[in-house]
């Protein structure tokens, strides 16, 4: 995944054991951003339920992944990723994003924060709800950020092209990782530079991922936005080769 | 067997028809009929409500079931006192539960043996960060309360050695300092918690405020606290005041006194306080610590005193203390010193499964994984049983 995107540096530098040789295309160029584990190192698997399955159970492809593994070499989990259930890639995501300056114990404490105001003020627009409404009132402050980021992502995103001289904005369908990042770096980006000054953090967030759950609010505009560039634009889309 | 069938006659009983959807057809019908399809779910899921909401008649079985308060009795026996995190959960729920846990039953036991001829006994609540002093301390301030006692609640005595902004030099007695921003608060909640009280008890003494103020003999407290709250400069005055004639006239027996002081390590510890010279306060030196100290002295009779020592709020005190003698120190100590302590400590397994249940009920823990085996285990490990840690934990989960 990395080897498309990876940067390459002019030099030599030495080989050691488990270093990426395959990916360089040309001799005598080495990448400067890339992994220290080399091709032949499997992911680690993290979830509890692999190991917990009775040897008897296993089909013959899973004893055979299983057998195949103990001669393989494994990279290290990172320390972010736990084998909790209540573990969410989306939000760990998130939290990151957030972080600044390598302090993940605040952003963990926004976040966390950020989920019970969104839970609190669900419960109380529940009771205040009549008996038919309570039904369509969502409390879930998971469910809640996951439609929010979705309900954010942008289609269609633009893409600068050098034609003749000039940068054109052509419009691409984007990726899907693209896609997220896009709407969790505009989520943050707005609730930092929009926020009243006395507001904390959790509250804004909080305020606009319900808003963005309901399909409206500044980050849901901003995605329109988007898109109605790349509609404007759309004669320019002939300019894409891929 | 015949314990069994009694047990469970006596819990469908409690059982309120509403609450318990699958049991509403069946509750009214005889229990005994009933006895194979009912035993195996009762004894599975764990009870965390209790319909008995009189903490009088709390006991050893409700150990680790919830109570209800009304909100109007809330309003009136806890004006403050309750820590901020319960009142956020009591507003986002609609309803006040207090979970009945064991410190809390020997202490209201010891309560409901008291002999009021004797001198005054001071009980201590001591523990870690989070296992419950507080809340066990407002379960006893209700007991008194529905007993018709008096209470005295100073909710927490931290908030009167730091961060004042106003320090006055005291009106009567030149070498102490007053705080009538802190003390009309209290005021105005006393007020509100013992309004009965107020204009049966009278003053026994002439009291003169300024040049054209004064209280006559015989007037009624009520009077004093007014003015307490409507002239702030004289608050702490009026609640020196307030604090002698409780003293004195308990001993007389019109009515029986509860002092409930939550941290009350800080009389005895230092302030953050400083003069205009920046030479610091010792407490003794502001003036509503000096009349508390007077009271949580045991020379009077006709009452009792719950104190709770908290190193939350506390100042100078180290992380991990949490021991009376730690954070007392020598001089706390040695003026407490005939007191017994209870120890409240993190949640059995019966209190913490209790605690789940009544989180389930009102459909607190919203994440999927939380209502499964996995999720219990996981949340008791991350927690400890810990009853603020816990709650913190399913906040957001």
């Amino acid at each position: 995944m990395a080897a498309p995107t990876a940067k390459v540096s002019r030099g030599w530098s030495g080989l050691a054991l488990g270093v990426r040789i395959a990916v360089l295309r040309l001799p005598g160029l080495t990448q400067v951003r890339w992994s220290r584990y080399g091709p032949e190192y499997q992911d680690p698997q993290i979830d509890k339920e692999y190991y917990r399955k009775p040897l008897a159970q296993l089909t013959e492809e899973e004893t055979y992944e299983r057998e195949l593994r103990k001669t393989q070499v494994i990279k290290a989990a990172p320390a972010t990723k736990t084998s909790s259930v209540f573990e969410d890639p989306v939000i760990s995501k998130f939290t990151n994003m957030m972080m600044k300056g390598g302090n993940k114990i605040l952003a963990r404490s926004l976040m966390t924060q950020t989920l019970e105001a969104v839970k609190r003020k669900q419960f109380e627009k529940y009771h205040a709800a009549s008996a038919e409404e309570q039904a369509t009132v969502e409390r879930n402050p998971y469910t809640i950020f996951h439609q929010a980021l979705k309900n954010c992502e942008p289609v269609i995103g633009l893409v600068p092209i050098l034609k003749g001289g000039h940068f054109y904005q052509v419009p691409v369908p984007l990726a899907e990782r693209r896609r997220r990042f896009l709407a969790m770096k505009w989520m943050i980006t707005e609730c930092r530079e929009k926020k009243p000054r006395r507001m904390l953090m959790p509250e804004k967030l909080s305020q606009e991922l319900l808003e963005a759950f309901c399909n409206r609010g500044p980050v849901i505009k901003r995605k329109h936005d988007m898109h109605k560039m790349a509609e404007a634009n759309r004669a320019l889309a002939h300019y894409r080769w891929w | 067997m015949l314990k069994g069938m009694t047990r469970l006659v006596s819990r469908v009983h409690k059982l309120d028809p509403g609450r318990f959807s699958h049991l509403g057809t069946q509750a009214p019908q005889c229990p005994v009929a009933h006895l194979d399809n009912q035993v195996p779910t009762e004894r599975t899921r764990a009870i965390s409500r209790t319909l008995e909401n009189d903490p009088a008649k709390h006991g050893e079985q409700h150990v680790g079931q919830h109570y209800n308060i009304s909100i109007q009795e809330l309003k009136t026996v806890f004006p403050h006192g309750l820590p901020p995190r319960f009142v956020m959960q009591v507003k986002t729920f609609n309803e006040a539960c207090l979970m009945v846990r064991k410190p809390a039953l020997e202490l209201l036991h010891y309560l409901k043996n008291t002999n009021f001829a004797h001198p005054a006994v001071r009980y201590v609540l001591y523990g870690e960060k989070g296992t419950g002093k507080t809340l066990s301390l407002c379960h006893i301030i209700h007991f008194c309360a529905k007993q018709d006692w008096l209470i005295l609640h100073i909710p927490d005595a931290h908030l009167w050695v730091k961060n004042c902004r106003d320090l006055l030099q005291s009106t009567y007695n030149k070498q102490r300092f007053d705080q009538p921003l802190e003390a009309s608060i209290w005021l105005k909640n006393f007020k509100t918690a013992n309004e009965r009280f107020l204009s049966q008890i009278k003053v026994q003494d002439k009291y003169v405020w300024n040049k054209r103020e004064s209280t006559e003999k015989g007037s009624p407290l009520a009077e004093v606290v007014e003015q307490g709250i409507m002239r702030v400069r004289n608050a702490t005055d009026a609640v020196g005041i307030v604090l002698k004639e409780l003293k004195r006239q308990s001993s007389l027996g019109v009515f029986r006194l509860l002092v409930a002081v939550d941290g009350v390590n800080a009389l005895w510890g230092r302030t953050t306080l400083k003069r205009e010279d920046k030479s610091p306060i010792t407490p003794e030196e502001l003036a509503l610590i000096y009349n508390l100290r007077k009271m949580v002295k045991n020379d009077w009779q006709g009452g009792a005193i719950v104190l709770t020592v908290s190193q939350t709020g506390s100042l100078f005190k180290p992380r991990k203390a949490y021991l009376p003698q730690e954070l007392l120190g020598k001089e706390g100590f040695d003026t407490l010193d005939p007191f017994i302590p209870i120890l409240v400590s993190n949640y059995n397994p019966k209190e913490f499964e209790g605690c789940i249940q009544y989180y389930l009920e009102n459909n607190w823990l919203q994440h999927e994984k939380a209502h499964t085996e996995e999720g219990k285990k996981e949340l008791l490990f991350l927690s400890n049983r810990n009853p603020g840690l816990l709650e913190r934990l399913c906040a957001y989960l």
